[in-house]
Formats: C-alpha cells, sequence, structure tokens
C-alpha cells in the first residue's frame, strides 16, 4: 500500500515535469528507473490525454459567446439598481445603454457569421475589402464612426485569435488598424463640420442656435450667439442627439470590455506574442479613452 | 510541486490565474473576484476571458458532443454571473466554484440524456497486455479521450476532465471534488492506467479488424 502511494507521488510529480516544465519523458525516467517502463506508458498516455483535450472553441462561437455573456453582463447593474444600489444619476442613460445593447445583441450574431474570417485566413482580404466598401458608402460622419467603432471591436477579436497562435507579427499589424480605427472616430466626433451640426441640433427651440456647443445635459448659455446653419431643428436634432448618444454608448461599452479582452487574452498568451498583445492593450486604452473624450466635448 | 499563490490558487496545466505577464501588471484573481462581486463588470468580463477556453474544454470532454458543449459553456458563465453576488471567498476560490456550476450543469444534462457509463475498468484489471510501442503510436483526439472516459468511473472521469480538459492542479481539483489531495492523486493514477487500457485494447481490436 504505501509504496503504491509512493508510485502515484511519482507519477504526478512526473506529469508536473512533463507537462507544466517541459522536460521530456526520458528525463522523467532517468529520475526513477525502477519505475521505467510503468511510468513511460502511464506519461505516454497522459500526453496524449492532455494532448487531445486542448481543443479551443471556434472563432464563430467565442464571438457569438461574447456577445451573449457581455449582453447578459450589462443588464446586471440595472437589476442591482432596483435592489438599492445606484448606477449614476440619468435613468434615461440606462435606458439608450439597454437600447444600443438590445441593438448590438440583434446585429451580433449577423457580425459574427459575416466576419468570420480571420488574418490569417484567406477571405480575410475580402472582409477589408468590404469593410472599406461599407465606409465608402456611408456618408454621415456619426454613422461612420459608428461604422468604426464596429470595426474596431473587430480588430480586437482578431487580435485575441491571433495572440492565441503565436502571430506576433500579425497581433502587431492589426494594432495599427486598431489605433487607426479609433482615431479615425477621434477625429469624426471632433471635426468642426460635425460640432456645428451638433450645436444647431442640440439646442433649444428657437429660431436661432447657439454655435458653442452646449455638453449634453448641460443648460445652454443664456444669450446664445447667432448662427448660419439651417436645419429643421426638432426632429433632426432629436435624431442627432440619439446617434451621438447611442454612439458614445457604444464606445464605452468598448472602452471597458476590450481593453478586459485583450488582457484576459495576455494570461493565457505564448510568451513570443506578450509584446505585441502589451502593444495592443496600450493601444486599445488610449484609443478609446481619446474617443470617448472626443465623444464628450 | 504547484506553488499556491496567496489567494491558494497554483499555477496549473494551462490555467490562468496570473499575478504579472511580460511585465504587464494584471490584476490577480481574488480581486478581480472582489471586484466582479461588487458589479463591476470589467472584473467579470476578465474572469469571463481567463475561464472561458476552460470551461468549454471541460465540458466537451465530458459530454462529447460540441454543440451542447457550446450551448452549456455559455451557460455556465451566464448562470456565474447571476449568482457571483453571492460569492464569498470562504476556502473555495472562484476556480473552483466555477467549475462546480459547469460540473453540476454537466450531471444535469446526463441526467437528463440518461446516459451510463457503459462497463467501469479499474486498476484491479490486468494491465500486462499493452505494448509500449502501440502507446506512442497512438492518435488521439477529443472525441476518442472522450469516449474512452466514458468506461472510467464517474470519479475517475471528473478528475482526468478537471485535470486534463480543465488545466487544474491537483489542489484545485481536491478542493472542487472535496476529497484530499492524495485522493485525487490515486484517482488519476486509475483513470490513467484505465485509459490505457481502454485506448490500447480498441486501438489493438482495430489493428486485428483491418488484419
Amino acid at each position: 500500500m504505501k509504496k503504491s502511494k509512493a508510485f502515484r507521488d511519482i507519477f504526478e510529480e512526473c506529469l508536473e515535469f512533463v507537462l507544466v516544465k517541459g522536460e521530456t519523458i526520458e528525463e522523467c525516467l532517468r529520475r526513477y528507473p525502477e519505475h521505467a517502463r510503468e511510468l513511460k506508458s502511464l506519461l505516454e498516455i497522459a500526453t496524449a490525454t492532455k494532448k487531445a483535450t486542448a481543443v479551443q472553441p471556434s472563432p464563430e462561437f467565442r464571438e457569438r459567446a461574447r456577445q451573449q455573456f457581455y449582453a447578459a453582463l450589462r443588464e446586471m447593474p440595472a437589476q442591482k439598481k432596483r435592489a438599492g444600489f445606484s448606477w449614476g444619476r440619468q435613468p434615461q442613460w440606462a435606458t439608450v445603454v439597454a437600447a444600443v445593447l438590445a441593438l448590438l445583441l440583434v446585429s451580433g450574431g449577423t457580425v459574427a457569421a459575416a466576419s468570420g474570417s480571420m488574418p490569417d485566413q484567406p477571405l480575410y482580404t475580402v472582409k477589408r475589402a468590404s469593410e472599406q466598401v461599407r465606409l465608402a458608402l456611408t456618408p454621415s460622419r456619426l454613422r461612420k464612426a459608428e461604422l468604426y467603432a464596429r470595426l474596431a471591436d473587430r480588430r480586437v477579436s482578431e487580435i485575441v485569435y491571433l495572440a492565441s497562435r503565436s502571430k506576433s507579427e500579425q497581433v502587431l499589424q492589426t494594432t495599427e488598424s486598431l489605433d487607426e480605427h479609433l482615431a479615425r472616430i477621434a477625429d469624426l466626433a471632433t471635426t468642426p463640420k460635425m460640432m456645428t451640426y451638433e450645436t444647431s441640433l442640440t439646442a433649444p427651440m428657437s429660431t436661432t442656435t447657439p454655435t458653442e456647443t452646449p455638453a449634453l445635459g448641460k443648460a445652454a448659455p443664456e444669450t446664445p450667439p447667432p448662427v448660419t446653419i439651417t436645419v429643421p431643428r426638432d426632429d433632426a436634432a432629436r435624431v442627432a442627439f440619439e446617434e451621438r448618444t447611442e454612439l458614445r454608448a457604444m464606445v464605452m461599452y468598448q472602452a471597458i470590455h476590450n481593453p478586459a479582452r485583450l488582457k484576459a487574452a495576455l494570461m493565457n498568451a505564448p510568451p513570443k506574442t506578450r509584446l505585441a498583445l502589451l502593444r495592443a492593450i496600450a493601444t486599445s486604452e488610449t484609443g478609446y479613452q481619446k474617443a470617448l473624450q472626443s465623444l464628450e466635448d | 510541486m504547484h506553488r499556491a499563490t496567496p489567494h491558494g490558487y497554483a499555477r496549473a496545466w494551462g490555467g490562468a490565474q496570473g499575478l504579472a505577464y511580460g511585465g504587464c501588471q494584471v490584476h490577480d484573481e481574488g480581486d478581480l473576484v472582489r471586484r466582479a462581486t461588487q458589479g463591476d463588470q470589467q472584473a467579470f468580463a476578465q474572469l469571463y476571458e481567463a475561464h472561458f477556453d476552460r470551461i468549454y474544454r471541460y465540458v466537451s470532454i465530458r459530454i462529447g458532443d460540441k454543440v451542447e458543449a457550446e450551448d452549456m459553456t455559455q451557460q455556465v458563465f451566464v448562470n456565474a454571473l447571476h449568482s457571483i453576488s453571492s460569492f464569498k471567498w470562504q476556502g473555495k476560490p472562484f476556480t473552483a466554484w466555477l467549475f462546480r456550476i459547469a460540473h453540476n450543469q454537466v450531471v444535469d444534462y446526463l441526467r437528463r440524456k440518461k446516459k451510463q457509463p457503459a462497463t467501469l475498468l479499474n486498476e484491479s484489471l490486468p494491465s500486462s497486455d499493452y505494448n509500449p510501442q502501440t502507446v506512442a503510436e497512438l492518435n488521439l483526439d477529443m472525441e476518442r479521450v472522450s469516449r474512452a472516459t466514458q468506461q472510467l468511473t464517474e470519479a475517475q472521469r471528473e478528475v482526468i476532465s478537471l485535470r486534463f480538459a480543465g488545466g487544474l492542479s491537483i489542489i484545485e481539483v481536491a478542493r472542487i471534488m472535496g476529497k484530499s489531495q492524495g485522493a485525487i492523486k490515486a484517482l488519476q493514477h486509475s483513470a490513467i492506467v484505465a485509459l490505457r487500457r481502454v485506448l490500447l485494447v480498441r486501438d489493438n481490436e482495430k489493428i486485428e479488424s483491418l488484419s
């Protein structure tokens, strides 16, 4: 009995050496020559079992599951609020976020299905080309910024996928695209044309509108200077305000979760891709902050 | 041997309880769990990303059906999300708690499916009939391993699933199964012995049927 227990400890020790520390089975057998024959076959079965069970979820499933989980995650604060927890001062904000998340959830499956190809797969160039077409066909700056946000989300998924396959060079390339997408969101949110448009649309109901954009949720200046833009302020203003609010909610949502996804990927990343992932994390954090700041202006 | 972290974790086979990687400070799991229980979404998102693959692998080998495994993996995290506020750090770490949720769902599923292991093998069966050459030539895949584990006892199957597919340490498996580390080592040993027999017997039968 005692001898049997000792062998189990030896077996566990060898498993640790072989499966965790990367020793060869032969190195382990040299430590315990008296058990070499039995240890050899058991360790071979164990390593074959470990290898066989190292399956990865498909990228499509991973994305589908993530969309569902994050949607469920976003519902939690509302539940806590009902239970007495505070979540911000603006109840309408929760409604807007919930609406955006519902939108994300509904569109998520379609996006995931259409975006199955990854940078190391043949159809990827087609995917990127179709993205350019969509951007070119999107005239509205707000809608274009929203599309860039969705593309940034895709790039993060691709980086996670590439990192798990030790493709550090492609991680860096995709990180550059992510950086560019996030910078474009910031640009589109701060260009003078957009600001002026927003100004007129968020102005109070009057025959003239202020040129200086009041912060959202704050009162307009008491004596607004006149402006020259003439737009149907009531309906169009409401639409633009909602679009901007939706975009901000989307970017805020991504700003929370995408750096988290990259950090989690870093935990399991092969050593070769860690530096590239660190750059991706820094890029996502900085990029999303800038985009959010632009949307808050 | 595994080195336990301040929270009682061990860096297991492919486990994800890290502190700092590549010079980047990553929140340790204890901190993440504490924040997640307080409603911090980013913390729970990190826990989700860190454990998703391991839960998927564990569920896959236990039920041996890809589609069902995908659905169940999603459900494990949704259930965890709904229960996280009641999680308390009382000796059992988050990993054990999460795998316990997965385990319970697997058991419910198997009960519904009324899947019973065919014949149970144990290490008392003679094992001298294996050919060492054949072991090295085994070309296993998940489906074959999953089928082979159906020949193990429930406890053996659980140990193999948690250790090899879930990537947990002996300490973590012991916590989840409520057994001593020595008992888990014994179960692991007997399970591998039984797997060797099942896999090699099938391999030999296959060779004989072809010849």
